[in-house]
């Protein structure tokens, strides 16, 4: 009985948990974008106008940004101006919540079949390097080590707790402007 | 409890053996076709290899309705609508491809086409477009290593804009691949070598890389087994039937152990090579296994460890102390290329290729971390881990 009012409680919890991350790992794309050379470097390889997709299967939660050229990303929501390039979609919500809670790494998400490339898949390999600088700089080395392949031996401390500093003060930002909109 | 998870998928009928090719008449009434075309391309048909296919049809009196032959080695949207407008013309209900990795991929394509109707098969690109099972599908594997008589994808060039277009469901897999051994008999000493150590490489990997599974793990280590024992042996005697159907059913197990468990690095470069120099796909996988494994080997230590005992049977696995197997697969892997360069000089390095410049590197390195079999790589590959892989396959 206790279960049955637990249960959609938890999956409502960890829908809002996506949600949310899906928010920051917006964010903080367009802000990494900003700050990073590497970054730039990949996305530069994009289309200009490319825009890429995280989504939940059949219609949940989603993260939009779209490369404005230079290697810079834009955050668009979860609403895209036009079809998107390229879509990584994760095939159940648990999927997601695995993945985006560092139980389980993208890597090994893609090996387990838990989400699936509608696109190019070159670009799609490619914004997943993306993904995992951007997690090896925005989170604590013991938790990127869960959500990352291989945590890069070159990133240092001072130029990871730099990077993390701008990409949060950028998110925060962002947040706040989209408050106040 | 772990997070371990998988999936295994093959509802392929495999017929193989001695007179094969013979079941492909009863097969096709089975499933209702009457009218069946075959796909194939002008080597297959200058080799002799469609008169046992015909000869069995007609013995049970099945006509070939018509045969396409002049499928190119690097199949087209043309060619693909083209062979679909025979189709339809001919009123044929089923198709059977025989040949190698082009003509089997056509076939997928045209069927794609003769089922869902139209005549622009770039609006069925990607992954699962195709929601309804095709018309009867049958394929002959003529080569023993490609695998694709049993993996749901085909790459299909788009002439007009210059890409390959991929095309994914598992509505592409035949209802039946027919191995029979009168198909490889013929094939030279060098394509009988790169093909299987082509399927060699997808066992390898699929037992390496990290969508391995249990499933997975026993096609790929009874298709290693089988090309240990009867690859040389075919070298040495191309005319052994037995060595032959050993090698194809390998082909077909490796197959089966990839399009399941994903492959890695060793595709990754060999497709970005085979793509920038032109260099056959067996021979680029033949070529940068050992390379990989060597730089994967920290990571994969345990189930290449556990490799030598398919590779060397179990006199040397036993006598090899458990630290040491893996370096010992990867001797095993060289030392079967040294031997396969000694009967046909079946290249060990980019160098020997002939066709390979040095200062090409540094294009296949990017093209190649941008492959997608690169995300299945047990380790994390970054450019200069390529570029370093790269050179040391130099030379």
């Amino acid at each position: 009985m206790l279960t049955k009012r637990i249960q959609p409680m938890a999956s409502q919890a960890k829908r809002l948990y996506v949600e949310l991350m899906f928010q920051v790992m917006g964010r903080a794309l367009q802000a990494v974008s900003e700050v990073d050379s590497v970054v730039q470097t990949e996305a530069k390889a994009l289309p200009e106008g490319f825009l890429f997709e995280m989504m939940v299967m059949p219609d949940g939660s989603k993260l939009i940004v779209e490369h404005m050229g230079e290697g810079r990303f834009h955050y668009h929501g979860d609403t895209a101006p036009r079809p998107v390039d390229v879509s990584i979609k994760f095939k159940h919500l648990t999927h997601a919540f695995l993945v985006l809670s560092f139980q389980e790494k993208t890597s090994v998400a893609f090996a387990h079949d838990r989400m699936l490339v509608d696109g190019d898949v070159s670009y799609a390999v490619r914004m997943t390097r993306v993904l995992n600088r951007l997690e090896s700089f925005i989170l604590p080395k013991i938790i990127a080590k869960r959500a990352v392949k291989e945590y890069p031996v070159d990133l240092h401390l001072p130029e990871k707790l730099t990077s993390a500093a701008r990409i949060y003060l950028k998110v925060a930002t962002h947040f706040v402007q989209s408050a106040r909109a | 409890m772990t997070n371990t998870y998988y999936e295994f998928f093959c509802p392929v009928k495999v017929i193989a053996g001695k007179a094969a090719l013979e079941h492909i008449p009863y097969e096709l009434s089975g499933l209702g076709a009457k009218r069946p075309m075959i796909v194939t391309d002008k080597g297959v048909r200058a080799a002799g290899l469609l008169d046992p296919v015909i000869a069995a049809c007609e013995e049970s009196n099945l006509d070939i309705v018509c045969i396409y032959d002049d499928v190119p080695p690097d199949s087209s949207t043309t060619v693909v609508r083209d062979i679909a407008a025979v189709y339809r013309k001919e009123k044929c209900d089923s198709i059977i491809a025989i040949g190698g990795g082009s003509a089997i991929d056509t076939g997928k394509a045209v069927n794609i086409l003769v089922s869902e109707g139209g005549t622009d098969i770039a609006k069925y690109s990607g992954a699962g477009v195709i929601k309804h099972p095709l018309k009867p599908f049958f394929v002959v594997p003529t080569t023993a290593g490609t695998g694709s008589e049993v993996t749901s994808i085909a790459v299909i060039t788009d002439e007009t804009k210059g890409v390959k277009l991929p095309f994914t469901s598992s509505f592409l897999l035949p209802n039946a691949a027919i191995i029979d051994p009168r198909m490889t008999m013929t094939l030279p000493p060098h394509i009988t070598a790169a093909t299987a150590m082509d399927a060699m490489t997808h066992s390898v990997e699929s037992f390496t890389c990290m969508a391995k599974n249990p499933l997975s793990d026993a096609y790929a280590t009874a298709a290693i087994k089988k090309v240990s024992q009867s690859l040389l042996q075919v070298m040495d005697n191309p005319k052994d039937s037995d060595g032959r159907l050993e090698l194809a059913q390998a082909s077909t197990m490796a197959g089966i152990a990839f399009s399941n468990s994903m492959v890695g690095l060793v595709h990754s470069l060999g497709h970005a090579t085979g793509a920038i120099c032109h260099l056959p796909h067996g021979l680029c996988m033949s070529l940068y296994l050992p390379y990989v494994l060597e730089y994967n080997l920290e990571t994969i230590r345990q189930p290449l460890g556990e490799l030598l005992l398919y590779l060397e049977g179990p006199e040397v696995y036993a006598d090899t102390p458990a630290s040491r197997r893996a370096e010992a697969s990867i001797s095993a892997l060289r030392k079967l290329r040294d031997a396969l360069y000694k009967r046909c000089q079946l290249p060990r390095t980019l160098k020997e290729t002939g066709k390979v410049t040095e200062d090409q590197l540094d294009h296949i390195a990017e093209m190649a971390l941008d492959d997608g079999s690169i995300m299945f790589n047990p380790k994390e590959v970054t450019l200069k881990d390529a570029r370093a892989v790269l050179q040391r396959a130099w030379a």
